[in-house]
C-alpha cells in the first residue's frame, strides 16, 4: 500500500496487515466489524486519527488505541460512523418493547404502578422521543397505563437541546410522513420541532452511568435503553455501570444494548432473553445461587 | 475444487463462532476455499443474533469460549422457537475425552472435532453436516 | 398523552458515607442485598482486601460474588491480584471468566505472577494466563508470551499465546514464532497461525 500523505506532513505508512490488526482489535473490543469493501475508507480515517494524535507510526498509534488514551477508541469509531442520530434508530428493539417486553412487564406489575422507561445516555433526545412516539403509534394498551419516560445524559448541553426538541430534517428519515405530521411542527430552514405535548412527556435529567451515588437516585425502571456507550468504557467502569444499571432496574426489568454490543462481553449480572425481534438482557427476578 | 454443478448452486452458509481471531480466520479461509459462504461471531450471543437474522446451513462453534461456552450456546439454540432450533452444529472440543463427547451429544451437537482441526476434516464434515452433495 | 412526569430521580441517604469498617461488617450480613451494597461500597478500598477475599470464598449468590470481584479489581494491588488468582481455576466458568477479566485489567499488578502462571502444570491455566498479557505494553507482552512458547509442548497453549501476539506482539517475537512453526510443522492450524501473525507484526517495533 502506498504511503498516504496527511496535511502535508511526512507520509505515514500504514499497511494492509496493520489495518487487519486494527480491525480485529476493534471487533474484539467493541463488536463492530467492517467489510473488506469498507477497508479503504478505514485506511483514510486511521491516517486522519494518526495525524490528530501526533502518532509518528502505526505502532505508536496502535499502542495509543489499545490503551484507549484520551478515549481514542471512541474518536476512531466516531470517525468511521456517520455520527448522526435519528428517530426510530434500531427500531427492532422498539418493536421488541411493544411486541414482547411490555406484556411481560404488565403481567408482573402490581397495583397501578407506572411503567418506567429510561433512555441513558439520551444525547439530544431522539431516543426518548422515539420511545414515546413508538408507544403511541404501536402499543394498543398505551392509554391504559401510566408511563414515565426519562432521558438522561452526562452532557448538559445535549440535555438542553433535547428539551428544546429542535432537529434537522435528516433526523426524520425513518419516520413516515404521517408520524411527522402528528408529532412535529415544521420550522424554517428545514428544521422541525417536537410538539409541546410530546416534549412535555419526557423528563430530562443529568446522570453519569459510572457514578454510583448519581445512579442510586434512579430506581424501579422496567426498561432501560443503554445503547452504544458501554463499549467505550474501560473494564472497571463497565462493571460499575452494569452494577449500577442492575440496581436501577426492577427485578425482571429489561436492558436493551446497541446493535453490536453483547452483554456477555460486558456483564454476567443479567440473563439473556431471546425474543423474535431482538435479544435483550434481563435483571433476574430472584438471586441465583452459584456452585 | 468446485464442479460445474456446485458453482451454479447457491453456496451453503456457515457461521463460525470462536473467541480466537486466528481460529476464525483459519476456518473462514478453509471453508471459503471449499466453496462455502462464511460469517463469523466472537461469542454465543452474537452468534444467536446472527442466526435469528440470517439463514445458515451449519454453525461451527468452539467449546471453550468465556461466559457462554459452546455447549450452552447449542442448548440455547435448540431451545429457540422455530426451524432455527434444528440448525446443524459442529462443535470444536479440546479433548477427545469421553465426557466431552457425551456433553456434546446431550447439548444437541451433531458432531464434534478435536482441536487443532485440520482443513481436510473441517471441510469434510462441514459438507456432510451442511447437507452439501458430494 | 398517557405519559406522566414525576420525580424521575429520588434523593437517597448516602450510605456510602459510612466508614469502610461498617461496610466490612455488612459483608457478613445474612441479606444478599446488604452484602451486595457493602461490596460495591468497598470498591477500591485497599484495606478491605482481606475481608473481600474472605467474603468471596464464602459467597453463594452470584451477583454478590461479581460485585466483590469488581471491588477487588478496583483496588488493583498485589493483594487483590492474589485474592482473584485462585478463581481462574474455578469449576464455574462464569467465575473463571470474571477472574480473567479482572486480572486482564491489571497488567502491571499481574506481571510478577506471570512466570508461575505460564509454567503452571495445568494446560488450561496456561491457556487462560496468555489472555492476561493482552492489555500489557507490547514489549512486556511479547517477552512473556515468547518465553512461554519457547518451551511449551502443548499446541493449544501455543495457539492461545499466538492469538494474543497477533494483536499485541512486536517483531521481536518472530524468531520464537518461526521456531514454533517448525516444532509443530505436522500439526494443523499452528503453521497458519504463525505465518498470519508474523505477517501482522513484521513492521512492528515496540
Amino acid at each position: 500500500m502506498a504511503p498516504l500523505e496527511a496535511h502535508g506532513a511526512r507520509a505515514i505508512h500504514v499497511t494492509q496487515e496493520d489495518i487487519r490488526r486494527l480491525c480485529e482489535f476493534l471487533y474484539r473490543r467493541t463488536g463492530m466489524s467492517f467489510d473488506d469493501n469498507k477497508r479503504y475508507y478505514i485506511d483514510r480515517r486511521v491516517t486522519e486519527r494518526m495525524a490528530a494524535t501526533g502518532s509518528e507510526s502505526f505502532q505508536s498509534y496502535f499502542a495509543t488505541l489499545r490503551s484507549d488514551a484520551d478515549h481514542e477508541i471512541q474518536h476512531l469509531v466516531n470517525a468511521f460512523t456517520v455520527n448522526e442520530t435519528y428517530f426510530y434508530r434500531e427500531d427492532h428493539q422498539l418493536r421488541c418493547m411493544t411486541s414482547s417486553l411490555l406484556q411481560d412487564i404488565v403481567r408482573r406489575k402490581k397495583n397501578q404502578d407506572a411503567i418506567r422507561i429510561w433512555s441513558i445516555p439520551c444525547s439530544t433526545g431522539e431516543e426518548p422521543y422515539s420511545i414515546a412516539m413508538w408507544l403511541m403509534e404501536n402499543w394498543a394498551d398505551v392509554d391504559s397505563h401510566n408511563i414515565e419516560i426519562v432521558g438522561s445524559d452526562i452532557d448538559t448541553r445535549a440535555l438542553k437541546a433535547a428539551a428544546d426538541g429542535i432537529y434537522g430534517a435528516r433526523a426524520l428519515m425513518r419516520l413516515s410522513p404521517a408520524v411527522v405530521d402528528r408529532y412535529f411542527e415544521r420550522l424554517e430552514k428545514d428544521e422541525v420541532r417536537i410538539d409541546p405535548g410530546l416534549r412535555d412527556s419526557v423528563q430530562f435529567t443529568r446522570a453519569n452511568l459510572i457514578d454510583r451515588s448519581d445512579m442510586a437516585r434512579y430506581r424501579n425502571f422496567d426498561i432501560v435503553f443503554c445503547r452504544n456507550v458501554l463499549i467505550y468504557f474501560d473494564d472497571a467502569s463497565r462493571r460499575i455501570a452494569a452494577e449500577n444499571l442492575y440496581d436501577c432496574l426492577r427485578p425482571g426489568g429489561y436492558i436493551c444494548l446497541g446493535h453490536s454490543e453483547t452483554m456477555s462481553r460486558i456483564s454476567p449480572l443479567f440473563s439473556v432473553c431471546r425474543f423474535p425481534e431482538a435479544i435483550v438482557y434481563q435483571r433476574p427476578e430472584a438471586d441465583r445461587d452459584g456452585k | 475444487m468446485e464442479s460445474e454443478k456446485t458453482r451454479s448452486m447457491p453456496r451453503a452458509r456457515i457461521l463460525v463462532v470462536d473467541d480466537s481471531s486466528l481460529v476464525r480466520l483459519y476456518f473462514r479461509t478453509a471453508l471459503e476455499k471449499g466453496g462455502f459462504e462464511v460469517e463469523q461471531a466472537i461469542n454465543g450471543i452474537e452468534a444467536l443474533e446472527k442466526i435469528l437474522a440470517q439463514a445458515f446451513d451449519l454453525v461451527v462453534v468452539d467449546v471453550n469460549m468465556p461466559r457462554m461456552d459452546g455447549f450452552s450456546f447449542i442448548r440455547e439454540l435448540r431451545a429457540t422457537a422455530g426451524a432455527v432450533a434444528g440448525l446443524p452444529a459442529l462443535v470444536i472440543t479440546t479433548e477427545a475425552a469421553q465426557q466431552d463427547r457425551e456433553d456434546a451429544r446431550t447439548a444437541g451437537a451433531n458432531f464434534y472435532l478435536v482441536k487443532p482441526v485440520s482443513e481436510a476434516d473441517l471441510l469434510r464434515y462441514a459438507a456432510i453436516l451442511a447437507g452439501v452433495p458430494a | 398523552m398517557p405519559f406522566i412526569k414525576r420525580g424521575a430521580a429520588t434523593s437517597v441517604p448516602d450510605s456510602d458515607a459510612d466508614n469502610p469498617a461498617a461496610h466490612v461488617e455488612r459483608l457478613n450480613s445474612a441479606d444478599a442485598e446488604i452484602r451486595w451494597a457493602a461490596a460495591r461500597a468497598l470498591g477500591g478500598q485497599a484495606d478491605a482486601v482481606p475481608a473481600l477475599a474472605a467474603a468471596l470464598g464464602a459467597e453463594k449468590v452470584q451477583r454478590v460474588r461479581e460485585a466483590i470481584m469488581t471491588a477487588l479489581m478496583r483496588v488493583g494491588n498485589e493483594a487483590s491480584v492474589m485474592a482473584l488468582l485462585p478463581y481462574i481455576r474455578s469449576q464455574d466458568a462464569g467465575q473463571r471468566a470474571t477472574a480473567i477479566e479482572a486480572l486482564q485489567a491489571l497488567p502491571s499488578a499481574i506481571m510478577p505472577f506471570m512466570p508461575a502462571l505460564l509454567a503452571d502444570a495445568e494446560s488450561d491455566v496456561r491457556i487462560l494466563a496468555t489472555e492476561l498479557a493482552r492489555n500489557m505494553e507490547a514489549n512486556d507482552a511479547t517477552h512473556v508470551l515468547c518465553k512461554l512458547i519457547d518451551s511449551e509442548p502443548h499446541p493449544n497453549v501455543c495457539a492461545a499465546a499466538i492469538d494474543v501476539l497477533a494483536e499485541v506482539g512486536t517483531r521481536d517475537a518472530i524468531p520464537t514464532l518461526k521456531a514454533c512453526a517448525e516444532r509443530f510443522a505436522g500439526t494443523p492450524f499452528l503453521p497458519f497461525a504463525v505465518s498470519t501473525t508474523i505477517a501482522r507484526i513484521s513492521d512492528t517495533q515496540g
